[in-house]
């Protein structure tokens, strides 16, 4: 309950940092009776409303028997996987796909359960593969990065 | 009589060989990623449309594949629930009922080809009715200006509020959100730029395979961080694969009553196949009465959810080819797709691309047949599938995500933007909210608000015209009536509390 109060809370004042953000919102020279901003600022004022009330009247939330609950251990490991997500987002470019994929996949599959040593294998001819699929196979080209110089 | 020629130059566009190994591809591949935990059809079908790009598909060959990914989707999250007892998205949660059961007997093989029959009388009634109605829904939908098309693209989204019932709110607040998303980039009318706070990636607004693999994969990859414990052991599928005569026979009836409900309920936008699968089982429960062993593997109980499925999935696609209003989380994404391809779905792709869009209702024939052929020889293979460990598959699906996302336009900050989105996508999904009305309000969002903006245009600002003319009129008496359901429900529930407290 309290969680959501704070969620809605947030998104309610996030809505109304928007509406802000679109009141100066305005064409130059218009010839149409509707700007810019209207469409906006109603949806942001309709999903205000709504969430006023969630805010006062939250709904309680059903869990499933197999839902287990949210503990610090699960939270950390998010907050990992997160983490690596970020870093893989960084070094895509500059190491390049393959390095980058070895780089967090491996760490992502202990964070999975796995062993270090069929995590490493797994995960690096994974990487290796999918660069080839993708970039050779079906023309998505994908940065090499580090390994550039092996290209030629 | 024009309809079956058009039909059959459908045919001739499917059947041709470079189509066939589309759809087979897709079928195949769509099955694998409804069976991996994690991707399903929506996710499926967002991975492939950057992909289907750089191939070079033209446009009826990509549309082909992405419809036979969908189907395929749905297909492989049969095996899991099945053998698994694990529904792999929420419309196949009915399916674990009877299905499950059946497999604990040491019928899996049957359990799985009957449910592959009982989805392909679906989708082929659904296809049926497909080819009967959508022709004259859009010889009709030519009368709609944009007024109307606002006004149905509200009944839609409140719809979706109104059918999804437990938590009309929290749809409401979902689709709110995606609606609002829509409209960050630049404004094509005016030049003004929106909520790109200087961004210049943003400039183009957020890309549709962006937001779909945030909210879906990297929310779902966190999710399964959770459930670190290992799943059941898959029931072996052994001994007899086919169903025999006298086992179809015996649900025949069940397919047919369940097909049609599930072809009406796909086209009504919001409703779609999970409630289609449940309004089925709760029907063939009750017609059964006694007599049924249901929910401990009676071969209705498995046949009435999975034909109402492939109803639905199919008839989702009626208003999605002849309106351009989606509706369902999938259809939204094959949208995004066409747009990719600068092809507009509404009335007049019947009239100036026949041969995409019958090309794609007789490749859901192809696909449907494929399916049911592919099961028999391949459910070993499949099974193997599903032992696939956590660990070496959820790294995988991150990187492939990104490699899709970045496919779009080869920037990191997508691939940061995604995460970001996943995060939210996440934390909406822990406190209950629905993510596919979010999809579905991005998709709506561009087109309301052009349509909005046409028709005042049109009135030179005179409000009247949202409710003036009979079908907007008709629209808006629709979406009071969904506005009021959820009401009513939670009335009737409370009057029935109160009545059973006075009873004590």
């Amino acid at each position: 309950m309290l969680i959501q109060r704070i969620f809605a809370s947030v998104l309610l004042l996030a809505c109304i940092g928007l509406a802000l953000m679109a009141w100066p919102y305005q064409a130059a020279f218009s010839y149409e009776p509707v700007g810019p901003r209207a469409f906006p600022l109603l949806m942001l004022a309709l999903m205000g409303l709504a969430l006023l009330y969630m805010v006062f009247r939250p709904a309680p939330i059903v869990h499933s028997d197999d839902d287990p609950k949210l503990d610090r251990e699960t939270l950390t490991k998010i907050g990992i996987c997160v983490l690596l997500l970020l870093v893989f987002a960084g070094t895509f470019e500059p190491l390049g796909f393959i390095v980058a994929s070895i780089l967090i996949g491996v760490p992502m599959a202990r964070l999975y359960g796995g062993r270090w040593l069929p995590s490493a294998v797994i995960i690096s001819l994974m990487a290796i593969g999918l660069y080839l699929l993708f970039d050779k196979l079906m023309d998505v080209p994908l940065p090499l990065g580090v390994l550039d110089v092996l290209e030629n | 009589m024009d309809t079956l020629g058009y039909l059959g130059q459908g045919f001739g566009v499917a059947l041709s060989p470079y189509n066939l190994v589309t759809a087979l591809c897709g079928t195949l591949i769509g099955t694998v990623v409804g069976l991996l935990p994690g991707l399903g059809p929506i996710n499926g079908v967002a991975l492939l449309i950057p992909i289907a790009f750089a191939l070079g598909l033209p446009p009826e060959s990509a549309l082909i594949l992405l419809a036979a990914v969908y189907l395929g989707c749905e297909y492989g999250g049969r095996i899991s629930s099945i053998l698994l007892n694990i529904p792999g998205e929420a419309s196949t949660v009915m399916t674990t009922l009877d299905g499950y059961p059946m497999a604990r007997k040491g019928l899996a093989g049957v359990a799985l080809s009957l449910s592959a029959w009982s989805s392909f009388i679906g989708a082929f009634i659904a296809t049926c009715g497909m080819v009967l109605f959508a022709p004259l829904l859009a010889k009709w939908a030519i009368a709609f200006g944009p007024a109307e098309y606002f006004v149905l693209m509200v009944f839609a989204i409140v719809c979706l509020g109104g059918m999804a019932g437990d938590r009309p709110l929290k749809t409401f607040i979902a689709a709110l959100i995606g609606l609002f998303l829509s409209s960050v980039g630049i404004d094509a009318n005016s030049g003004v730029y929106r909520f790109t706070g200087d961004n210049i990636h943003l400039t183009d607004g957020i890309q549709f395979v962006v937001l779909v693999l945030g909210l879906f994969s990297i929310s779902e990859i966190l999710l399964l961080l959770e459930k670190t414990h290992h799943g059941q052991e898959a029931v072996k599928a052994t001994g007899r694969m086919m169903f025999n005569f006298k086992e179809a026979a015996a649900v025949f009836v069940v397919n047919i009553r369940c097909g049609v409900l599930g072809f009406i309920m796909g086209v009504l936008p919001g409703a779609g196949a999970t409630l289609a699968s449940a309004v089925a089982y709760m029907t063939e429960k009750r017609i059964a009465g006694a007599k049924g062993t249901f929910g401990q593997g009676d071969m209705r109980g498995l046949a009435a959810p999975e034909t109402a499925i492939g109803g639905a999935a199919c008839g989702a696609l009626v208003p999605m080819l002849t309106l351009g209003v989606p509706g369902s989380g999938t259809t939204a994404v094959m949208i995004g797709a066409l747009s990719l391809y600068n092809i507009t779905p509404g009335p007049l792709l019947f009239q100036q691309q026949p041969d995409i869009v019958w090309g794609l209702i007789a490749s859901l024939f192809v696909a449907n047949v494929m399916l049911v052929i592919l099961n028999i020889p391949m459910i070993r293979i499949f099974t193997r599938i599903l032992a696939v460990p956590n660990w070496a598959l959820v790294p995988v699906i991150a990187i492939i995500t990104g490699i899709g996302v970045y496919a779009v336009h080869a920037t990191t900050f997508d691939l940061f933007l995604m995460i970001g989105i996943g995060i939210f996508g996440y934390i909406l999904r822990k406190l209950d909210f629905p993510l596919s009305p979010v999809l579905l309000g991005f998709i709506l969002g561009g087109l309301m608000e052009q349509n909005l903006r046409r028709a005042l245009s049109i009135s030179n600002g005179a409000l009247e015209i949202l409710w003036s003319s009979p079908i907007t009129f008709g629209c808006w008496v629709l979406t009071a009536i969904m506005l009021l359901m959820p009401l009513l429900r939670i009335w009737r529930k409370r009057s029935v509390a109160r009545r059973a407290i006075a009873d004590v």
